[in-house]
């Protein structure tokens, strides 16, 4: 499953047409979605730290040139992908809404919120209503004038009660009702309750603003891209938008993305000069194309992350000490060497290390095999056998499963592994496995937590509901003032270092690679791949 | 005269059930072919059976960093996940053969059974039993036991029985048309006429008559499995551990890495490649040597 279309069920799920995730529903994501990883990054995003490069117009190999055609090859894709500005779910689906739509802010390569179709965004002083003014002269594809009308029919199909799309469920506190033309380029957004998190909301790739009588079938947004022609499965071309907003760009005349969904064969189709440019190089495959000095290796950091997941509420790890000695017997480094070839960051047993409320006064827990002993001593589960339920859903889950095994030996534990379908384990029981794993994008700490880690989270695989972590998450999300917001977080992320359910033993890096025909893609912090798609801002050398 | 008549019937029935199996043995060896392919199959068995005991390093353990050929301390540099390439060969056999021997001998075993049950009736079980075998017949072997490990979660028991029972019905196939041939002699003749019972006749004249296109069949059978255990492995299907070496899951996990490290896909494709050859070499020798012996016999 993708984690977009996590986000799809859960949008469902908020709407009230299912009370709980059936087996259907993720099936049919996983027909739809082959990928792995890739997700958003919102508030103060859930990055890892470090930004790279300032824009990439101003890369390295001199200034951009116009003209060319661009073939990207992307990572999986099938016939039931989409262009829809509001559905992306597998990775060719959002390469290809990076391209034809933009919302109304984004998050640059910095992790800056910056303007995009608005020009700015502000709120009242309790959070509740917040004021849009859309970019003068921005235009469609079809050369039609973005209007409040379009944003607030955009935002009315996000949230469609009947059809809710990706972002739905992030944009709960928005009032259908309360959205308001106030004059030519103003529009009024009311909330149902104040939210620090409406901006982090709206600056969502799949947020995209669209014309008020959009059409999935012929896509028009305002993005650097236009729409020439679409063969679900297989490729999509699009063709530069003249009028583009940014000075200059795109400088490619036309852009194609083509499907891959075999590893070998992408890569092949990159070495072999049918793409210029292809995204998850396999780890296997990194010395191959270092090896080979027509190609680039484009590494990002990222917030994304593999956790273990302990379910707090039953046997044997309803015993604090019992996670806490799980905890101890990992040795983060190793799984990062073996599991992603060293392409990570380690983690500490908290998710969104690129948040800046992230709590990082919290020593880096190593492994202590003694201490470890010790707890379980003291718990009584000495000799302790657990099955860790693991699936292939994405890159290196069921590798890092494997590792994990091994180490816990060291420990005396004894970890059999039931390694299972991706059906089975996004079936009936996913959500109640005991001990299992999962996936997750790059997100700021309260967009992780609502999605994760509160009692009414539509995936919060641990069961999760400490009283005093709830009643924080609860007053951060209501802070209007940054430095009292973080404190509040830092003391929520201490109580699950202390007795939490995850195991999180690193952050993954995103791989690409391009050939050295081309310039202007940077590494992305943003947890997407090839620069989060940017194209806009490559050209031919 | 009619007082000697006796004499050959009863000594055909001795000699036939005094068995014919070691003496196609002998000479099944004396045919070249049978020599190679039991030193090949008695060679993978071999690292098969004693690899655990010498591997240099553990099954699990982790050796170096993943996908390095020429990793510090190994022989074969490192596989995926950065374990050592040749332990995880040495320790990847027993599955295999295991899997592959125990499928053998229950899918050849009910195969047996069913022909000399059906090949021996003549009447409504022999249709019943055959038509049966046609309807299972119509699914490959493959399908069939993609369909079983897709209803039932897959375990090795599992895989043993969904392969056994891709075997039975052809195996119940050829072994009835052996049996059916055998039924019509003399010697048979005699036997029922001795007033002996159908299970006595079945078991002391007909089988110990059989035995050479049995072993053919045995050898045959063993080399599809081989392949189909192998190839299950490979699809990850075999239902083992997840950390637990074997030659045909080895293959899968390693295949993305063939350009840098091959060595961890080489090894496990070259046993798998050599003990169906050899288990095959091994079969068409000893068909032979049986062709030989029904020319005897009918000469």
């Amino acid at each position: 499953m993708h984690e977009s279309e996590r986000r799809l069920i859960a949008a469902t799920l908020a709407a009230g047409e299912r009370r709980s995730l059936t087996r259907r529903d993720v099936l049919r994501g996983l027909a739809l979605g082959t990928g792995a990883v890739v997700a958003p990054s919102w508030l103060t995003a859930c990055s890892a730290s470090e930004p790279v490069g300032g824009t990439a117009t101003e890369g390295s190999a001199g200034q951009p040139k116009r003209g060319g055609s661009l073939r990207m090859g992307a990572a999986g894709g099938g016939p039931s992908d989409s262009v829809d500005a509001h559905k992306p779910v597998t990775k060719p689906d959002i390469a290809r809404v990076h391209q034809l739509y933009e919302p109304l802010l984004i998050r640059d390569n910095a992790f800056k919120l910056v303007p995009v179709v608005a020009e700015s965004v502000e709120p009242n002083g309790d959070l509740t209503v917040w004021t849009a003014r859309i970019r003068e002269g921005i235009t469609f594809h079809d050369g039609r004038p973005v209007r409040p009308e379009d944003v607030i029919a955009s935002f009315l199909r996000i949230t469609d009660p009947k059809d809710p799309k990706v972002g739905a469920q992030l944009l709960s506190f928005l009032d259908r009702n309360g959205m308001r033309k106030v004059d030519d380029r103003t529009v009024e957004f009311a909330l149902e309750r104040p939210s620090a998190l409406f901006l982090d909301a709206i600056s969502e790739y799949f947020q995209g603003i669209v014309p008020e009588d959009y059409n999935p079938e012929k896509p028009v947004g305002t993005g650097p891209f236009a729409f020439d022609s679409f063969d679900p499965g297989r490729q999509s071309v699009f063709s530069r938008n003249e009028e583009y907003w940014r000075e200059g760009e795109p400088y490619v005349d036309e852009l194609v993305i083509i499907d891959f969904t075999d590893d070998a064969a992408r890569v092949n189709a990159l070495i072999s000069g049918q793409v210029e440019a292809i995204e998850s190089l396999p780890y296997g495959q990194i010395s191959v194309v270092e090896g080979d000095q027509n190609l680039t290796v484009l590494e990002s950091k990222s917030g994304n992350w593999n956790p273990f997941t302990m379910r707090v509420d039953v046997e044997p790890f309803s015993d604090v000490r019992v996670r806490q000695a799980l905890r101890l017997m990992v040795d983060r480094q190793e799984l990062i060497e073996q599991v992603l070839v060293g392409h990570g960051s380690i983690g500490n047993d908290l998710y969104c290390p690129g948040d800046p409320c992230y709590n990082d006064s919290l020593p880096q827990r190593e492994q202590d095999l003694e201490q470890a002993k010790s707890l379980l001593k003291a718990a009584g589960q000495e000799g302790l056998q657990v099955e860790l339920v693991t699936s292939p859903v994405a890159q290196g889950i069921v590798e890092a499963a494997q590792v994990l095994a091994e180490q816990a030996r060291g420990a005396g534990v004894d970890v059999k592994l039931r390694k299972v379908d991706t059906g089975v384990f996004y079936g009936d029981d996913y959500l109640s496995w005991p001990f299992a794993q999962d996936f997750w994008g790059t997100r700021s700490f309260l967009a992780q937590v609502a999605q994760g880690s509160l009692p009414t989270s539509p995936f919060n695989e641990t069961h999760w509901a400490d009283k005093d972590f709830v009643s924080l998450v609860e007053s951060a999300e209501r802070e209007g003032d940054e430095d009292k917001r973080c404190d509040l977080i830092q003391q929520a992320q201490e109580i699950e270092y202390d007795s939490g359910g995850h195991i999180i033993w690193g952050f993954v890096n995103l791989v690409d690679a391009y050939t050295k025909k081309i310039s202007g893609l940077e590494p992305n912090v943003a947890g997407h791949a090839l620069d989060r798609y940017g194209f806009r801002h490559a050209w031919f050398v | 005269m009619s007082v000697a008549e006796p004499g050959p019937i009863g000594n055909a029935i001795e000699r036939v059930s005094g068995g014919q199996a070691p003496g196609l043995l002998r000479r099944s060896l004396a045919v070249g072919r049978t020599r190679a392919g039991l030193m090949i199959t008695v060679l993978v068995v071999a690292v098969a059976v004693v690899g655990p005991f010498v591997a240099p390093a553990s099954e699990t353990g982790f050796v170096g960093a993943p996908y390095t050929p020429d990793a510090a301390g190994t022989v074969f540099g490192t596989d995926y996940l950065g374990r050592d390439v040749w332990s995880r060969f040495l320790y990847g056999g027993v599955s295999v053969l295991a899997l592959s021997g125990l499928c053998t001998v229950i899918g050849v075993g009910v195969g047996l059974l069913v022909a000399l049950l059906a090949g021996y009736s003549r009447t409504w079980v022999d249709e019943l039993l055959m038509r049966t075998t046609d309807v299972l017949l119509a699914f490959p072997a493959i399908v069939l036991a993609l369909l079983f490990l897709a209803v039932f979660e897959p375990q090795p028991a599992t895989v043993v029985a969904t392969v056994a029972a891709g075997h039975a019905p052809r195996v119940a196939r050829v072994m009835r048309a052996a049996v059916l041939d055998v039924a019509g002699r003399d010697y048979v003749r005699a036997a029922e006429s001795m007033g002996l019972r159908r299970w006595p006749i079945r078991l002391g004249d007909l089988l110990p008559n059989v035995t050479g296109p049995l072993m053919v069949e045995t050898g045959l059978r063993l080399t599809y499995s081989v392949a189909l255990v192998a190839g299950l492995g490979f699809l990850g299907l075999s239902g083992l551990e997840a950390d637990q070496a074997d030659w045909g899951l080895m293959i899968n996990e390693n295949r993305l890495g063939f350009t840098v490290q091959p060595w961890a896909v080489l090894l496990p494709v070259i046993a798998i490649g050599l003990l169906t050859v050899g288990t095959n070499l091994v079969a068409d020798g000893i068909a032979r040597a049986a062709a030989g012996t029904d020319r005897e016999v009918g000469g």
